[in-house]
This record gives C-alpha cells, sequence and structure tokens, in this order.
C-alpha cells in the first residue's frame, strides 16, 4: 500500500498518509476548486487502510480554513474513523490550532460533536 | 392458486345430499372429501396470509431504513451548513481585521496615510461638484521629536506619539477626520472650515496638545506646529497639500509652537 504525499497549495492542505506508522498529518487551508478530485484519494487511502489490517489508525490535524465540501468530506472520513471505532479498531484524531485563532479550536469541537473515538483538540504550544 | 378442476362432481353431489330429506347413499364419502378441500384451503389461506405478513414486515423495515438514513442525512447537512457557517464568521472577522490593518496605524490607532489620501480624494472631488464643499487640510508636526527620541529612546518616542495623538483626537468633531501621516506628523481634513475658522481650529488643535497627558515629568511637554489651508476647488489634492506643507514651514520658522496658515 503506497503512501501519500500531497504538496500544500494556497487552496489545498498538506496532506502525508504513512501506512507504515498508520499516521495521517493535513495542515492547512481548504477550498479546493474540485473537492471530489482531491479528497478522494485520501478517502481511499483510509478505506485502504481500515480494510487491509487491523493496525491503529491516527490522525494529526492541522486544519484551518475548510469550505463547505471540505467540511463535508472531513465528516465522511470522520463518519469512517467512527464506524472502524465501533467495530474495534484503535482509531484517535489529535487536531491542534494556532492559540491566536481560537475559533478554530470551536470548530473543531463541532465536529468532534458525533465521534465516541478518542479526539483531542488543544493549541499549539 | 389451484381451481377447482370443472369436471369436479363434489359440487353438485353436496348440493344432491343438501337438497335430500335422509342422507343418500355416498354422503359420508362426499363429507370426507369436503373437510379434506377445505382443511387443503385452509393451510393454504395460513401460507398466504404468513406470506403477505412477511412482505408487509419487510416493506415496513424498508421504510424505517429511509426514514433512518433520511434522518441522518438531514443531521449531517445541518452541521455541515452549522460549521460552515461558523467559518464564514472567522473569514468575515479576519476580513474586518484585515481592513482595519490596512487602514489604520497600530501605534496611535488613527487611520493612517493611505485611509487619509482616499478621503482627501473624495473629499477634492466632491467639493468639484458642490460648490460648498470646500474643505480644509493642516499639518502638525510635533517640535523637537527627535530630541525625544534621542534623549528618552524611542519607547518614549512612541508613547509622546500615542499622547499626542489622543490630545488632538479628542479636539476633533465628529466629521473632522485626523491621520498619522508620517513619523511625527498628523494630517487633518476639516469638511466645511473656510479661510475665516481654520487659524482658530488650527489654535484649538495646538492648545489641545499642551495639554496632552505628560509621559514622564523629566520629557518636556509636547508642543506642535501648525501648518493650515484651504483646498481650492478644482486643484488637486497634492498642491493643497504642498501649500499646508509649506505653511507649516512658516509656522516652524516662526519659533514652533504657533499656527501658520498659506
Amino acid at each position: 500500500m503506497n503512501n501519500l504525499d500531497i504538496a500544500q497549495t494556497p487552496s489545498t492542505p498538506m496532506v502525508r498518509a504513512d501506512n507504515e506508522q498508520g499516521r495521517v498529518f493535513m495542515a492547512g487551508d481548504s477550498y479546493p476548486e474540485n473537492p471530489f478530485e482531491f479528497f478522494q484519494p485520501i478517502i481511499d487511502w483510509i478505506d485502504d487502510f481500515l480494510k487491509n489490517d487491523d493496525r491503529p489508525l491516527t490522525f494529526d490535524l492541522e486544519l484551518i480554513y475548510l469550505n463547505t465540501s471540505s467540511i463535508r468530506a472531513m465528516m465522511d472520513i470522520f463518519d469512517r474513523l467512527e464506524e472502524s471505532h465501533q467495530g474495534g479498531r484503535p482509531v484517535s484524531v489529535a487536531w491542534s490550532y494556532d492559540p491566536d485563532n481560537e475559533r478554530v479550536g470551536e470548530l473543531a469541537e463541532e465536529f468532534k460533536e458525533d465521534c465516541t473515538f478518542p479526539f483531542t483538540i488543544a493549541p499549539r504550544s | 392458486m389451484p381451481q377447482c378442476p370443472p369436471e369436479d362432481s363434489l359440487e353438485p353431489r353436496i348440493e344432491a345430499i343438501l337438497a335430500a330429506d335422509a342422507p343418500p347413499e355416498g354422503w359420508k364419502e362426499a363429507l370426507g372429501t369436503l373437510f379434506e378441500r377445505y382443511l387443503d384451503q385452509q393451510r393454504l389461506l395460513d401460507r398466504l396470509t404468513h406470506i403477505a405478513d412477511r412482505f408487509q414486515a419487510a416493506e415496513r423495515e424498508r421504510s424505517q431504513g429511509y426514514l433512518a438514513s433520511y434522518e441522518k442525512k438531514v443531521r449531517q447537512l445541518e452541521k455541515i451548513v452549522r460549521i460552515s457557517d461558523q467559518y464564514q464568521t472567522m473569514l468575515h472577522q479576519l476580513k474586518e481585521r484585515l481592513e482595519h490593518a490596512s487602514n489604520y496605524d497600530s501605534l496611535t490607532g488613527l487611520p493612517n496615510r493611505r485611509y487619509m489620501t482616499m478621503r482627501l480624494d473624495e473629499a477634492a472631488s466632491r467639493a468639484t461638484r458642490k460648490p460648498d464643499g470646500g474643505f480644509a487640510v493642516m499639518i502638525a508636526d510635533i517640535d523637537h521629536f527627535k530630541d525625544v527620541n534621542d534623549n528618552f529612546g524611542h519607547a518614549a518616542g512612541d508613547q509622546l506619539l500615542q499622547a499626542v495623538a489622543r490630545a488632538l483626537e479628542l479636539s476633533l468633531r465628529e466629521y473632522d477626520l485626523c491621520a498619522r501621516w508620517g513619523g511625527e506628523e498628523f494630517l487633518f481634513l476639516f469638511p466645511a472650515c473656510d479661510a475665516t475658522s481654520a487659524p482658530v481650529v488650527a489654535e484649538r488643535l495646538r492648545q489641545a496638545v499642551i495639554g496632552a497627558q505628560r509621559i514622564r515629568d523629566e520629557i518636556p511637554a509636547p508642543t506642535v506646529s501648525i501648518g493650515f489651508t484651504i483646498h481650492r476647488p478644482g486643484e488637486p489634492v497634492d498642491t493643497t497639500l504642498l501649500r499646508a506643507d509649506q505653511a507649516l514651514y512658516k509656522a516652524k520658522d516662526a519659533g514652533r509652537n504657533c499656527v501658520a496658515g498659506e
């Protein structure tokens, strides 16, 4: 299974998915011109990882601005994590944000609302 | 569903038995066949009812599944809308902060040169359209500001700028505008201020600075020199500014802490 390494652009976040470590890192703003094209490889990678074995999957997020389609995509991703978690798979999310922008933390809280897996939100030190 | 064969003779036989006063020959056999057929029908009906019930249950389950996934989708959409709204609020606040940062001086909180230039251009174009749209422009410069910086440090200089800015700002009326124009220079736009009232207004500004809050006892109380002029309808703003600058030089030459017009 391949790793993902998508460079950051002004309208899309940096994405790194490491198969060996079972770790996904996403940082930056997200308002892609074609949200489906951007998020599908990420969602496919997650599906593959969750399907192929039973190792833990960890998300490190430093996302800042998300447009509506990106919000939807992230909710899809969290839904998948929730489903795996319900099935006994260890999954977790750690969302960190710039302490100067408290709002990003509040938004992360909104995402967390329906998730029962470990989901920590903390200002970056 | 199995139909009774048309050649079935049971029906006329039963009818004959029912029509007779006493049970005719073969009545028992006919009754037996009838009873068997009755049981068959009963079983058939049971099966039919059972199947229909299952169909109904499956259908109900299916529609409840639709309802549940519909409700889930609605909840998901509501959440997306809520989060999206919050992101928009965040962007809007950011835009306001940036807008403010691009129009205001961070040290004194006064409008900056960029903003003042915009307002001067607006005032000048209004003045060409309306005969009573004349306005006065004044430049105030803190006297011996460099000495404060040199002798007491830049932090003291910054504090002095803030104190003077605050004093000037407090002496303005609602439609007057004061901006930080450069280092220790402040620029004023006074709408509907003519040649008669301009010197009075300039003098009021000078007095206001004298009354500015002292930042430290050892630092001399700040004073300003002020040059004022009246915009002449039709002339470029730069020409008005140049004249105000010349007036300021006149005030400086006259010994500072005074006002001069041009």
